[in-house]
This record gives structure tokens, C-alpha cells and sequence, in this order.
């Protein structure tokens, strides 16, 4: 049973980490909670349904499952970054020298908008997430894992490796770094601190879309609703890791999937959200910045 | 200035569109209530279809006569989303409004506080789904129940599960709403009564997405079935993660909440040899075949489980209203007591709680995409 709670916590873990990673990515730039994130991620689930409507139409998920799986997670990817970019441009850059609470109101603002949106243009009832995958199943020291599993920690791996590479290794990643450690300072160096912003909350809304296609396939069941509890939790995650701080957001998300799966099976499934913010105060009473944060800006992002 | 001039005619002007317009032509107004948004929406469409179709074929007459001439029926939507507190509210906007009878709510845990609004206001609720047995047991004159109850149907269950299954090991699920708590309680009554303890009980969050932790748990217990007392959204996930994620084999059985199409399209593969109790097939009721057939013509699909129910809830507070010739809820309440109701679901008959006399659950079973009535 152990190991069974270990799998499944990891497999979950791996999804808040990824969406965690959108907000704190933005928080160390802005200074901002970006409520809307959680949409971003039910977005890129519902838009990752819509492809694969159209692949199946086309016949193309019976002729390359390779390129058809690309697809899907490649063009809500596209469409979630876009998303992120307009969002930024319309709800939160007129806002940037506003007094903090302001940007924070057009954050819920948008988040209700979408969700209403979604579930007006999509309707209110769930939607099946076609099966694309069928991989099957194992059987490691007792427990039961299946190959989606594997294929969802693996992918969410790679992603989370891409993000470190891209932070660390590249002009963008620099320049992002920067700004979170100074903006003005950063505009005075020559950074584009707009462009910077416009990129951080693209790469913020393609973890998310990528989060959003892999829960979909793992549960294959969206409806409108499903950002909002999700991105509470990934909030949960970022701020438990220590917000604006990269590892901490990774950290955040695999603790609260394992502490909240281990409650939910050994001690009551009935209490596991109250746990898991249970678990979110206690740690911010004793560290208020978080379990990483704090640890001065050389991680940040 | 001007621009207080602009918001000031701006704000008269939304005054003026809230203030109420010269009032329509008198109506009979009836209130249809539940989950018609949300992910119980494919129930709020039975309730609505069913209900249109009644007043749509009253109205097509002319009308319900009352004090001698033909009154048009109005229908007034309450979506409350299966959340108590929009219920109650509901239930007052549609006291408020004065509505002559009310078709509603879906969830028990609706229909149970919405009944109290109703019973002091005067006004007839038939509920046409909500199976909890402290709906009717509160004393309410108003109250009335087209359904059958969730001690029934626990009963069945448990017979199905300790008889024909020869089950050696249950685990109890459910999602702590009043429905789906009770039922699983009624379950799990019947079983002890049977001589089966369950293995393993527990609730889990509506709403939530993952119960692979609480299914892992039973999953130790080694059930022969898991019985799950709560609706198809959930159902659907448990289900597929009992199948998918944990490869568990055991028989899944719910109740009515979960007979509904979505459950076995959605969840697939993974639902096929489920159970269900839920009453007779109401495709070989002879009363029904009118219904039916208009339904399909009207909305170019099948009725769902609780369509007929809901026709038959408006029909029920219309006919009354007609034969009494007045909208008064005590009168309705009493008449509707009174006497036995040839309705499309066949003879109906209250007993002083208000709950129908006869209602027989039985058992279905996923087969092959499909729910198919054992026998």
C-alpha cells in the first residue's frame, strides 16, 4: 500500500508542480498572484480535447500516434501561451504601477471570466478526454503502475529540466533572472523588461497547457470547473515551497501530493483538502516565506 | 460634468429597465428546480425536458382551467447548481413570485433544507428524484415524492450483493451529500442485517478528481464489490481508477445517481459490468409510450431517467390545480393525498408522508455501453 500512495502522489505531484511552476515564475517577476493560471491549465485540457476531435476526424490517431501525441500537447501549448500573453497585455500590464490589490482584483476578475466563458462556449457538463494512450500496466513491489504514469512523471521531468535550462542557460532565462532580482535596474542594463514579462507568462501558460493535456489523459474527464481547484492547490504548492523561488515550487508541489495522497489513505480521505491547508499554515506560521524562500535571489526566476 | 451627467442617465437607465414592466396576462406559475448548470447538468436536462413537455401540452389546450376560464402555464427555472444554500434561496425567490406549486429539487441535500422554505409558505413540492428518506419524515403537509426511497433501494442493493454475488468483503464509498451518504448507509444497514459487515467504509470529497488514495486503502480490504453511494461524476472517476490505475477487479455498484448515459460513455470500458439499482424499465410502461415518443420528437433524443418523473411531478401539481379549481398549496397537498393518479409512470398513489406506495427498485447492469435490467 506504501508504495501504491508513493506512485500515485508522485504522479500527481509532478502535475501541481508544473502548474505551481506558473506561479511562482510570475511572482518573482511581478509580485503578482496570477489567479488565472488555474484556467490557463483547464484551457490547455480543453483545447487538447478539441485535437484530438480533429486529429480522429482526420484519421490521423490511427495512422502516427507519435505525431498525433506531438500535437496535442504541442498546439495547446501554442494557444495556451497566446492566452498567457493577451491576459498579461489586457488584465495586468495597465495595472503594473497601480497600487498592488488592483492587479490582484483583475487576476480573480479574469479567472471568473474564462471559467464562465469555457462553460458557456463549452457547455457545463464533463467532458470525456479521448483515450490516446494505451500503455498498460506493471506491477512494481506490489504496487499497480501504469504506463500513463510513467509517461506523465517522465514528460513533466522533461519539462521541468527544460525550464531549469532555459533559466539558466540561455540570454531569455538571464534576463528574467534579472528582472526578478531588480526590474529597474534590469531596464537600465538594457533588459526589455516588457518582453521579459510577455515570456515569463508564456512559458507559465505552456507548463500549464502541458499539466492540463496530461490530466486530462489521466483522467480523462474535464469540465469548466477543474482550474479552480487545481490551481488552488498548485497556489497551495508554490507558496508552501516558497513562492518566486523555482525548486521551491517543485518541492511544494511533490510535498502536498504526497502528504495529501498519505492522509487520504491511511487517515481519512473525508479531510484531505483540510490537511492539505492545514499543512500550508503550519508550515507558514513557523516559515512564513516558505520552505525555500527567502534563501536570497540566486534561484529565483 | 458630463461625465456624471452620462453616469447619472446611465444608472436611470438601468432603473428603469429593473423597474417592473405592465404586468403580463395572469399565469399559473410552477417553479422547476435543481442542478441545471454545473456537473450535474445532464439531471437538470431530464428535470427541464420533462417538465417543458407537461406544460408545453397543457398550454397547447389552452390552458388549466380555473374559475372557469383556460390560464396559460409559466414555468420558472431555478438552477441551483446541487448546492443547499442556492436552494433555499431559490426557494424563496419562487415563494416570492408565488408560484402554485413547485417540480424540484434534484438532490436530496437540496430538497431537504428548500422543503422547509416551501412547508411554510404553503406551497406543494413534488420532488421528482431526490430519494432520501428524511425528505417526507420532517412532517411536511407539502411535500411529495414521485420517487422511490433510499431505504428501498439499500435493500435491494444489499440483497443483490449478499445473494446473488455471494459477496464475501464490501467496501462502502460515499460522497457525504445527503443522497449519497444515506444511501450508503441504508446499504450498509441492510448488509449487517444480511449478516455482512462492510470491510471498509469512507467518504471522499465531491468534487475532487483523484481517489486513488482512499481506493488504495480499500483496495487492502480485498472487496468483492465496491458499493458507492453518490453521483455519476464521481462514479465515473472511481470507476476508471479502479479499473486503470489500481487494476482492481471487484463489482462496482451505485444507485440511481448513477444511472445516467454519461456514465458508462465516459467512463468506457472501465464501467462495463457496473450496477445500478434504479426501478423498472420505463421503456415497457404502457402509460409511458406517449411521453416518450413526444420527448424524441421535441428534443430528437431518449428521455433520461428522471424525465418521466419530472413530466409526470408537473402534471400531477396542474391536474390537481384543475380539479380543485384553486392554487392554494393546503388544498393541492390534500387532493393530492386524496385519491390514486393514473400517470404516465402507470397508478400513482401518496401515503400520508407523501411518498408514492409502491415503488420497486431492481437491479441493472453496464452491458455492452448500455444500462440492461436484470431480472
Amino acid at each position: 500500500m506504501f508504495t501504491q500512495q508513493l506512485v500515485n502522489g508522485i504522479v500527481v505531484g509532478s502535475v501541481y508542480a508544473l502548474i505551481a511552476l506558473g506561479y511562482t515564475l510570475v511572482y518573482g517577476i511581478l509580485q503578482l498572484i496570477n489567479f488565472a493560471h488555474g484556467e490557463i491549465y483547464m484551457m490547455g485540457a480543453y483545447v487538447g480535447i478539441a485535437v484530438l476531435g480533429v486529429l480522429a476526424a482526420m484519421g490521423l490517431t490511427q495512422q502516427s500516434l507519435a505525431l498525433s501525441l506531438l500535437l496535442v500537447f504541442l498546439i495547446p501549448m501554442i494557444y495556451c501561451a497566446a492566452y498567457g500573453v493577451t491576459l498579461e497585455r489586457l488584465a495586468y500590464r495597465p495595472l503594473r504601477r497601480a497600487p498592488r490589490l488592483s492587479p490582484l482584483i483583475s487576476a480573480i476578475g479574469m479567472s471568473i471570466f474564462l471559467q464562465n466563458y469555457v462553460q458557456v462556449a463549452q457547455g457545463a457538463r464533463d467532458k470525456a478526454f479521448p483515450n490516446l494512450l494505451s500503455l498498460g500496466s506493471f506491477e512494481v513491489m506490489g504496487a499497480h503502475v501504469s504506463g500513463l504514469q510513467v509517461f506523465i512523471l517522465a514528460t513533466a521531468l522533461a519539462m521541468m529540466a527544460g525550464l531549469q535550462l532555459f533559466i539558466h542557460r540561455t540570454r531569455l532565462g538571464r534576463a528574467m533572472r534579472a528582472t526578478a532580482q531588480d526590474r529597474t535596474m534590469a531596464a537600465l542594463v538594457g533588459v526589455d523588461v516588457n518582453r521579459v514579462i510577455a515570456v515569463t507568462f508564456a512559458v507559465g501558460s505552456v507548463l500549464a497547457a502541458v499539466a492540463g493535456v496530461m490530466v486530462g489523459m489521466y483522467y480523462g474527464l474535464v469540465n469548466h470547473h477543474i482550474g479552480f481547484v487545481a490551481g488552488i492547490k498548485a497556489f497551495t504548492a508554490a507558496v508552501l515551497g516558497g513562492i518566486g523561488n523555482v525548486t521551491g515550487a517543485l518541492l511544494g508541489g511533490f510535498l502536498l501530493a504526497l502528504l495529501e495522497n498519505f492522509w487520504a489513505g491511511y487517515v481519512s480521505a473525508v479531510y484531505k483538502d483540510v490537511f492539505a491547508f492545514a499543512v500550508l499554515i503550519v508550515v507558514l506560521i513557523f516559515r512564513p516565506e516558505g520552505i525555500l524562500g527567502g534563501s536570497a535571489g540566486v534561484d529565483r526566476a | 460634468m458630463r461625465r456624471w451627467t452620462l453616469s447619472l442617465l446611465a444608472v436611470s437607465a438601468v432603473l428603469l429597465l429593473a423597474a417592473p414592466g405592465p404586468r403580463a396576462a395572469e399565469t399559473i406559475k410552477i417553479g422547476i428546480a435543481g442542478p441545471l448548470t454545473g456537473d450535474q447538468a445532464a439531471f437538470g436536462e431530464m428535470l427541464k425536458n420533462g417538465s417543458l413537455l407537461a406544460a408545453e401540452e397543457w398550454n397547447a389546450g389552452g390552458g388549466v382551467v380555473l374559475r372557469g376560464k383556460k390560464v396559460k402555464v409559466e414555468l420558472l427555472w431555478g438552477d441551483d447548481r446541487h448546492d443547499p444554500r442556492e436552494g433555499v434561496s431559490i426557494a424563496h425567490k419562487f415563494v416570492n413570485s408565488g408560484v402554485a406549486g413547485v417540480v424540484g429539487h434534484f438532490n436530496s441535500s437540496v430538497s431537504i433544507p428548500a422543503s422547509t422554505v416551501y412547508a411554510e409558505a404553503g406551497v406543494v413540492q413534488i420532488t421528482p428524484a431526490s430519494t432520501n428518506p428524511k425528505l417526507t419524515e420532517q412532517g411536511f403537509k407539502t411535500v411529495f415524492r414521485a420517487c422511490g426511497r433510499d431505504d428501498q433501494q439499500g435493500e435491494v442493493a444489499a440483497d443483490f450483493i449478499k445473494n446473488k454475488l455471494k459477496a464475501k468483503s464490501v467496501a462502502i464509498l460515499h460522497d457525504k451529500t445527503t443522497y449519497g451518504q444515506g444511501l450508503a448507509d441504508e446499504t450498509r444497514r441492510f448488509l449487517a442485517k444480511l449478516g455482512l459487515k462492510d470491510a471498509f467504509y469512507s467518504g471522499i470529497v465531491q468534487g475532487d478528481k483523484d481517489f486513488t488514495p482512499v481506493l488504495t486503502a480499500a483496495k487492502q480490504k480485498n472487496p468483492d464489490v465496491v458499493f458507492f453511494g453518490g453521483i455519476h461524476p464521481e462514479a465515473i472517476l472511481l470507476v476508471k481508477q479502479m479499473r486503470e490505475r489500481l487494476g482492481m477487479n471487484a463489482a462496482f455498484m451505485s444507485g440511481d445517481g448513477v444511472y445516467v448515459d454519461e456514465f458508462f460513455k465516459i467512463a468506457g470500458k472501465a464501467a462495463e459490468g457496473s450496477y445500478v439499482t434504479f426501478t423498472p424499465d420505463q421503456a415497457k410502461i404502457q402509460a409511458a409510450q406517449g411521453v416518450i415518443a413526444k420527448h424524441r420528437e421535441r428534443f430528437g433524443k431518449e428521455v433520461g431517467a428522471y424525465t418521466i418523473y419530472s413530466y409526470v411531478a408537473a402534471n400531477l401539481i396542474l391536474q390537481s390545480i384543475q380539479e380543485t379549481n384553486t392554487t392554494a398549496g393546503a388544498r393541492l397537498a390534500a387532493h393530492l393525498r386524496s385519491k390514486a393518479w393514473n400517470t404516465a409512470l402507470g397508478k400513482i398513489q401518496f401515503n400520508a408522508r407523501g411518498d408514492v406506495l409502491a415503488s420497486p427498485y431492481v437491479m441493472w447492469q453496464v452491458k455492452g455501453g448500455k444500462f440492461v435490467q436484470l431480472n
